[in-house]
């Protein structure tokens, strides 16, 4: 598999193999709801660079996981095109990871179960693949919790977790889905530093969801500000700063207030519901 | 341990004299009744009556025979039950033209008690230990159907998605996710089917006159109105079903030990 090569050539400092280019082009997602038609997503154009952290912002609803969902293939219905290093995306593939919200471990599995569940499908040695699992722990600082079940670990445990069993694979692309959402603020900016280290270390391409601005400008190499009603990138801010960032950094507060203005504009007469199926339901 | 237990002075040797305070009074109340009862007191033996009993069947080995058959019947009866009580629910969920097929008659015949196919099974195979094993799995068969079935068609969506996304064959996501993910229910599943064979099997030696189980040996004693026999009978049965039951809990409590403790 040529996810192992790619593995091979790559130090940690400096990514040397390039790939994990992904390109959508005029992504367009109807979903079909209660005999009425609604459209999520229309006309989404973006190209994400290899390696790059690409953060999205936008008001709940407006097609986020939606977007997510259709890269990973986990939905396969939509017009429109997204391919990855210029390959078509069909089907779910180990190439592209995904870290849903809620962590979504196996209550029934350790997490050293949990992290291997990744390379079921993976052809390798039992030894290859338990090095592989410890590695992985390691990197999201869990080593010495291998035996433990979910229901033992804390929120932001079970995050790590899920981060560690999405990247064993060493994935291409790596989808994140409001990670830290659901997580106490002081927890969210641990794992935020600890994210930067891992994407630095390891070159996957990673886009990521958040409805933290603080965040998305913090961890991205670049900012989509999506738009609702239909779903679709507003524009894309870029984050000229390198990495490791300091949170401090002037700019960082500059484009905050920037994305903020243009968030608030956009949807505050709105609030956070979503038009079409509140007009649904009469009185 | 709860807050409350231990309020009362907690551990396990307190649970246990607890639990048995209210049989003890019972029996002490019985026993006064078979020794001063007046006109009732034939429908009550006394503890030393009780105790002669026992070892009278004791020492005859009819006591030790009768119980190994009862349980060599319960069991039999108990695994076939669960085993293709198992196979079909994990069918009905797994397949859906067995689910269309299958599943309104095994409501249906859920709806017959278990005493109704008494006749045709003796009809059909007789009134020996087949039949009886037959009624037996029967008892075990209906909930480990049902649990098997919940257990299976209840798996979430979002756990199946992360197999989805890791490629999962069918059959690694059946033994990975589904399977596990039933567990619970399957235990509870069995917990019930336990019960129920067990109960069956002394029910169905009550009413099939062949072989020799405990149910026999308590017909007799009626039959030769020796109630010290019949009560130490109930006393072996409620004992045996007792511990059956606290190890199948066990059992379970440990293949599920990856479920937070509920308090
Ligand atoms: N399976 C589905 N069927 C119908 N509508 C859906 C489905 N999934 C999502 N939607 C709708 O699509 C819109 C976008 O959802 P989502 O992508 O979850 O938004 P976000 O992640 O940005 O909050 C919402 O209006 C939601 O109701
Ligand atoms: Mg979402």
């Amino acid at each position: 598999m040529n996810i192992d090569s790619r593995a091979a050539v790559r130090t940690p400092e400096q990514p040397a193999l390039r790939s994990g280019a992904l390109q959508l082009k005029e992504v367009r997602k109807r979903f079909l709801f209660d005999q009425r038609e609604l459209t999520v997503l229309t006309g989404l154009n973006l190209d994400v660079r290899p390696g790059e952290f690409l953060s999205i912002v936008g008001p709940s609803g407006c097609g986020k996981s939606t977007l997510l969902r259709l890269i990973a293939s986990l939905d396969d219905d939509y017009e429109g095109h997204i391919a990855l290093d210029g390959r078509r995306v069909a089907g779910t593939s180990l190439e592209r990871g995904l870290v849903f919200q809620d962590h979504r471990l196996f209550p029934w599995m350790t997490l050293e179960q949990n992290v291997a569940f990744a390379l079921i499908r993976r052809d390798m040695s039992a030894a290859a693949r338990d090095r592989l699992v410890r590695e992985h722990i390691a990197l999201v600082g869990l080593s010495g919790f291998e035996q433990a079940y979910p229901h033992q670990l804390s929120g932001g445990m079970s995050q790590r977790a899920a981060i560690a069993r999405a990247l064993v694979n060493e994935p291409k692309v790596l989808l994140l889905d409001e990670p830290f959402g659901a997580l106490d603020a002081l927890t969210r900016v641990h794992l935020q530093t600890e994210l930067q280290r891992i994407w630095m270390s390891q070159g996957s391409t990673m886009i990521m969801i958040t409805h933290d601005v603080d965040e998305a400008l913090y961890l991205g190499d670049r900012v989509a500000v999506m738009q609702a009603h239909p779903g679709r990138i507003a524009h894309i801010v870029d984050v000229d700063l390198p990495h490791p960032r300091d949170r401090a950094a002037p700019l960082l507060h500059r484009l905050k207030d920037d994305i903020l203005a243009e968030l608030t504009a956009t949807d505050a007469p709105r609030g956070e519901a979503v038009v079409p199926l509140t007009r649904r339901r009469p009185g | 341990m709860s807050a409350a237990l231990r309020r009362y002075g907690g551990g396990l040797p307190a649970r246990i004299a607890l639990g048995l305070l209210v049989p003890l009074a019972l029996i002490l109340l019985w026993d006064h009744q078979a020794r001063h009862g007046g006109e009732h007191a034939f429908a009550f033996v006394s503890a030393a009556q009780v105790a002669g009993a026992l070892r009278e069947l004791w020492q005859s080995g009819d006591l030790l025979t009768a119980y190994g058959n009862s349980l060599r019947n319960a069991f039999g009866g108990l695994f076939w039950g669960s085993v293709t009580g198992l196979a079909v629910g994990s069918a009905m969920a797994l397949l859906r033209p067995v689910d269309w097929v299958l599943t309104p008659l095994y409501h249906g015949l859920r709806q017959v008690p278990l005493l109704g196919w008494l006749p045709l099974i003796g009809l059909w195979f007789g009134s020996g230990d087949l039949s009886k094993v037959i009624v037996v799995s029967l008892s075990a068969f209906y909930p480990a159907v049902l649990y098997t079935y919940e257990g299976l068609k209840g798996v979430e969506a979002r756990m199946l998605e992360v197999g989805r996304l890791y490629r999962l064959t069918p059959w690694q996501t059946f033994w990975r996710i589904r399977w596990p993910s039933a567990l619970p229910s399957i235990f509870t599943g069995l917990l019930q089917s336990v019960a129920f064979a067990w109960i069956a099997t002394i029910g169905v030696e009550l009413l099939f006159p062949t072989g020799f189980g405990l149910g026999t040996v308590m017909q007799h004693g009626q039959l030769q109105a020796r109630l010290d026999i019949v009560v130490v009978c109930i006393a072996v049965v409620g004992l045996t079903g007792f511990a059956i039951n606290l190890l199948v809990a066990r059992l379970s409590r440990h293949a599920l030990r990856w479920r937070p403790v509920r308090t």
